[in-house]
């Protein structure tokens, strides 16, 4: 493992902070970790790099015990939200700064320095100041200078939040290009849950300082470990119910059909529905019926997003269906039981 | 609005035109503008051992205000933005900013009963003098070079240099003092300014033999006005001198 968290706790002054946490990853490996504004996500960010100091627990970097080492005997490269590109250096100094606190002489270092913005398609901006590039290009100069010294584990601090919605899709996939050439291990911090499903290898969803789910971007996309992690993952129908027989639940808007597992009778659930598994415009003889008006109706270019009212409640519903709605079916394969409220202890990862 | 800017130029130009005028003018009483063309008042301020005296200590003071507010505020400041806790910081700022907020007679007087005692009789010294210099002078530098440490996110590029393997030397050489370069620039023009035409203090603090030229300067107003005026654009140029010498401390610093 190139990096492990080995209960790991830090609290802040107010009462905040990360808790218990276990945490791995692998070589090659991209970690996203996603969670709330405030939920403790860049928190596990800055204790990897040296910049805070646990309360208790260890991080281990390629094997060895480095919580008490300071930033710069970590071996990690960073890429902090805003860049934080020296402005006083030319682009090429920016990227060859991590080899020349190492010792490497210039020639040298300006060499690699080059070969790194080639390798993130900044080939001719060496000479260039900080300053005078895009936001998008400073993302990638500070990712050049991440990996320019063969790091331990890349560590990306939100790195795209800065840059607009058409640049941010280019450049997630720009880096987890690079990343895959490089072949380390990476912890990206992200608030986006798409950047994160769409790059990572497995996705840590951290929910008021703990580690609520640690699973691959499909896996907690489909089977959320509880209603927390399915409302903060993806859109979610979550509807409360009583298991009434086998296959078979009872909700406020009537009785669904769905594969109910080991739940017995009157067990009470919730049940998770994404709205793109509604079928607007079902055959006669589907299961899970449900007739209703329609209510929001947004357009949203590749996709339709649609509320139904029912008398029991709202169903919110994607689609690129584009004709009348009156009607909805739910698949009962599309219907996940869940627990029915968020357990109270959820530091175990999974 | 061209007409409101300049008469607000005028406003602040007359003055400095007229002190010129008056310097050269031969002689210069009861009328709108001076009679005459002469350098002789000039020739008179430098002939005047008294006044060539304060000019030096004048000079000595600013560049000394300078050097040692360098060494003292850059750290200064440093500490107080990378102070983790946040009431230390305040208190730290609020500590630098009060031989602002308190009259410089209170710390005039403060001098003279502290250095007036045989227990430490430096009174009348050019290096309390200079002392008082800096302390007058630090919260401008240390304001300077807090706004912009805080401008330019100066705490997460030295995390940066941290994280890619720079250790703290390495850092104040390589990331702060670079980065700092310009605002300990204005820094220290400001101290140098405030330095040369510094009047209050000096004038309670200084010996009679290292006088600072404001203190002197203050004889030349009762007597010939070509006098006074030469003598006061001297006190310009000084102004202008010492702001140069503090911007090439800046320079030194960020070579060092």
């Amino acid at each position: 493992m190139a990096v492990r968290f080995e209960g790991v706790s830090y609290r802040y002054p107010g009462g905040s902070g990360v808790f218990d946490v276990d945490l791995e990853i692998a070589d090659g490996e991209l970690l996203a970790v996603i969670g709330p504004s405030g939920s403790g996500k860049s928190t596990l960010l800055k204790l990897l790099a040296g910049f805070l100091q646990p309360d208790a627990g260890r991080i281990w970097i390629d094997g060895r015990d480095a919580t008490r080492d300071p930033p710069q005997a970590r071996g990690l490269g960073v890429v902090p939200q805003f860049y934080a590109l020296f402005p006083h250096m030319s682009v090429a100094e920016n990227v060859a700064y991590p080899l020349k606190v190492r010792g490497v002489p210039r020639q040298e270092r300006l060499a690699r320095a080059r070969e790194a913005l080639a390798r993130v398609g900044l080939p001719a901006q060496a000479e260039r100041t900080p300053g005078s590039l895009s936001g998008g290009q400073q993302q990638r100069v500070a990712l050049a200078r991440a990996l320019v010294f063969g790091p331990s584990a890349l560590l990306l601090d939100e790195p795209l939040s800065a840059l607009d919605a058409a640049l941010r899709v280019g450049l997630r996939d720009e880096i987890r290009r690079v990343q895959r050439e490089a072949g380390v291990a990476t912890l990206h911090i992200t608030h986006d849950q798409e950047e994160a499903l769409s790059i990572a290898d497995r996705v840590a969803v951290v929910l008021d300082g703990r580690l609520a789910q640690v699973d691959r971007p499909t896996a907690l996309y489909d089977h959320p470990v509880d209603t927390r992690v399915a409302r903060f993952v993806g859109e979610a129908n979550l509807l409360p119910g009583v298991v009434v027989a086998e296959g078979l639940v009872e909700t406020r808007l009537g009785n669904l059909r769905c594969a109910t597992g080991t739940a017995a009778a009157g067990q009470p659930v919730t049940l998770l529905i994404r709205p793109e598994s509604l079928d607007p415009h079902p055959p006669a003889d589907a299961a899970n019926r449900l007739r209703g008006s329609l209510g929001r109706d947004r357009f949203l270019g590749a996709s339709r997003r649609y509320d139904l009212t029912l008398p029991g409640g709202l169903l919110l519903g994607e689609t690129l269906f584009r004709g009348p709605i009156d009607e909805v079916a739910i698949p009962p394969e599309a219907i996940r039981l869940l627990p029915p409220a968020p357990p109270t202890d959820i530091g175990e990862a999974t | 609005m061209r007409g409101v800017t300049f008469l607000y130029l005028l406003y602040l130009g007359a003055p400095i035109v007229l002190l010129v005028v008056g310097s050269f003018g031969e002689s210069w009483t009861n009328s709108l503008l001076p009679s005459g063309l002469t350098l002789r008042w000039y020739e008179e301020v430098f002939a005047d051992p008294s006044f060539r005296r304060a000019f030096e200590t004048s000079l000595l003071v600013a560049g000394a205000a300078c050097a040692l507010g360098a060494l003292i505020g850059l750290p200064l400041a440093y500490a107080i933005n990378a102070s983790a806790r946040r009431g230390v910081a305040a208190a730290a700022r609020i500590a630098t900013l009060l031989p602002i907020a308190a009259p410089e007679l209170v710390l005039a007087f403060g001098l003279i009963l502290a250095f007036s005692s045989d227990v430490a009789p430096w009174l009348g010294s050019t290096w309390l003098l200079i002392a008082a210099h800096v302390v007058l002078t630090l919260p401008y530098l240390t304001g300077t070079l807090l706004t912009d440490m805080r401008h330019l996110g100066l705490e997460q590029q030295e995390l940066a240099a941290a994280s890619l393997g720079a250790g703290f030397l390495q850092r104040a050489r390589d990331v702060v003092l670079p980065a700092l370069r310009h605002s300990l620039m204005t820094g220290l023009v400001t101290v140098a300014a405030i330095s040369i035409g510094e009047f209050q203090v000096s004038n309670l603090i200084a010996g009679f033999l290292n006088r600072t030229y404001p203190v002197v300067l203050l004889q030349a107003f009762y007597g010939a006005t070509g006098f006074a005026c030469a003598a006061t654009v001297v006190l310009l140029a000084l102004a202008l001198l010492a702001a140069a010498g503090g911007a090439a401390t800046g320079r030194l610093a960020r070579v060092s």
